[in-house]
């Protein structure tokens, strides 16, 4: 069953259109991945969804109810839990205190254990919080009601590297207690650990939606290594191999190089492996390169 | 239901403590002046010497009596004024703010309709409304006794009740500042000059051809003067209050329902 359902969300603020046509679905029990660089749209698509903005044309279903009907859509939000990408509380109040609000709002089915998990300092006042401890406080707030979706706009701002492992955890094994995942990132190493699915969206359209294992084979690493002697370039001209660029060379070969490399590591390091190499490392692209490879730099997606 | 109201409304009582405690120490102080005014000089001759506009802008009717005196220095200032203003002041930026801080976001992500976000945050600020008609009213009895004076109870207790319905509607002005502009500094001022605004329509229009202009003031259907000095009170006028304030919630709540909140 589709969680969420675009036909064609289309935002457009006049000078800008956020949203151009928007349509895919997010299927119940898969953690979904929405990816795209900053400004790119991902915000203004959540706040559709949520009935925040009105879409100028198309429209959504999350969780079966529209979300241009604001009765339908409280209905959906009673099963849904929300995480803004800079969430914002009363300053003025405690933690514990905007914890009792939402209970009362919304329910509390399982406070307790995700305090366990995320423990922001529920006595001292927001004001006084870490973007951390907001974040942490975002986290139980969104998950508090033990809600069916959760709709997460770049989850992991502000959080330790500790945390955001415990998160990542923490979102697999709800994915696997059957909770549909709809998160936001510009950050494709979080989006690679997480998600089954993703999808692209750039300049407001979206590019593709595919399995995540799909995109990474696509997308590539960037490979910098440097050898003590000069590797013969031929070596380094094999298939998954793109732009090679050295800033060491002679005749003999390059010492020093990048590149991008799509094919399977093993391969590479086997070709490597007669060489002495002084240092070697194989990153993740970043995302602006996987859209200049895949989709072309400019308007012409 | 209501969950909002109580959590806004806690949020609210310190201020309305402190909003009270301000007020009943002005009644104070006002009591405390007037016998040596009622002493020292006649006070209707001194109101001669008051240019007729400022007469006419403070309400002033005669400050030789208690009632008078109150009913220009405290009710006619304190709360037709200042307490107007700061309810509606402080009515700008119930929603503005939470828009502007980006706490509406998760507020609207709970299951609840933005009509009653706006209503219940509307009913919260019952609480520095009522509030502040507590303290005052005792102030002024025990204040009166004191400096031996009669004052009636119950035209005092009318003066208090009957201002609730008139400081609803100012906040009703505020409130509709603060859906219509999502920047807070800027729903406050309208909502100041706005509240301001019709106070002064409403004293300086007062018998002239004009006059029926002042009727969309809230200040025309809420007089001290006539409550205190003639202990005439007029329920349709509290009524009038109600429905401005009925009306511009309703008014409110459907422009925020039709907005994007960004």
């Amino acid at each position: 069953m589709a969680v969420i359902e675009l036909e064609g969300l289309t935002k457009d603020y006049g000078e800008v259109l956020a949203n151009d046509d928007l349509s895919f679905t997010v299927e119940e029990g898969e953690i979904f991945g929405y990816l795209g660089p900053n400004g790119a749209g991902k915000t203004t698509t959540i706040r559709t969804l949520l009935g925040f903005l009105s879409p100028t044309a198309g429209t959504a279903r999350v969780l079966g109810y529209e979300i241009t009907d604001e009765r339908a859509l409280i209905e959906a939000k009673r099963r849904l839990g929300y995480l803004p990408d800079d969430p914002a509380f009363d300053e003025s109040a405690t933690g514990r205190e905007i914890l009792e609000l939402h209970a009362e709002l919304k329910g509390d089915e399982r406070s307790e254990e995700l305090l366990e998990l995320f423990d922001p300092p529920l006595d001292r006042q927001v004001r006084e919080y870490s973007q951390g401890n907001v974040q942490k406080l975002g986290l139980v707030t969104t998950f508090m009601h033990d809600p069916d979706l959760v709709i997460l706009d770049e989850p992991t701002n502000g959080l330790d590297p500790l945390m955001k492992q415990r998160f990542a955890e923490f979102l697999r094994d709800e994915r696997d207690r059957g909770v549909t995942v709809f998160f936001s990132s510009h950050v494709l190493s979080e989006v690679r650990r997480l998600c089954d699915r993703v999808g692209i969206i750039r300049d407001g359209r979206l590019v593709t939606v595919e399995p995540v294992d799909t995109l990474l084979d696509r997308s590539g690493k960037v490979v910098r290594l440097h050898a003590s002697d000069p590797i013969p370039r031929e070596v380094l001209e094999f298939e998954g191999v793109y732009d090679l660029e050295t800033t060491e060379r002679d005749e003999n070969g390059v010492a020093e190089c990048t590149f991008t490399f799509t094919g399977d590591v093993n391969v590479l390091l086997e070709r490597l492996r007669s060489y002495v190499l002084l240092d070697l490392s194989i990153e993740e692209a970043p995302l602006e390169d996987v859209f200049m490879r895949f989709y072309g730099g400019g308007d012409d997606v | 239901m209501f969950e909002l109201s109580r959590y806004e409304g806690q949020t609210r009582v310190k201020g309305g403590v402190y909003l009270s405690i301000g007020l009943a120490t002005l009644a104070a102080l006002v009591i405390w002046v007037y016998p040596s005014f009622r002493d020292s000089m006649n006070m209707d001759e001194l109101l001669r010497a008051y240019p007729e506009p400022m007469l006419q802008v403070m309400g002033i009717r005669t400050m030789a009596s208690l009632e008078g005196f109150l009913a220009v220095e405290l009710y006619t200032f304190g709360w037709v004024i200042l307490l107007g203003l700061y309810v509606a002041y402080s009515a700008a930026s119930t929603v503005a703010d939470d828009v502007e801080r980006g706490r509406m976001e998760i507020l609207l992500s709970l299951p609840i309709s933005r009509a009653r976000v706006v209503g219940e945050k509307f009913a919260a600020l019952a609480v520095p409304i009522v509030l502040v008609n507590v303290l005052t009213p005792i102030v002024v009895l025990v204040g009166a006794e004191l400096i031996d004076e009669s004052l009636s109870t119950v035209d005092l207790l009318v003066v208090h009740l009957l201002s609730i319905p008139y400081l609803f509607a100012c906040a009703g002005i505020g409130l509709l500042a603060s859906v219509v502009f999502d920047r807070t500094s800027i729903a406050q001022r309208v909502a100041l000059g706005a509240t301001f605004g019709l106070f002064l329509l409403e004293s300086l229009l007062a018998d002239t051809d004009y006059e029926v202009v002042g009727a969309i003031a809230p200040m025309r259907y809420y007089d001290p003067n006539e409550i205190l000095l003639e202990g005439t009170y007029d329920p349709v006028s509290a009524g009038v209050l109600l429905a401005m304030a009925a009306a511009l919630l309703v008014a409110s709540a459907t422009w925020f329902t039709r907005i994007d909140v960004d």
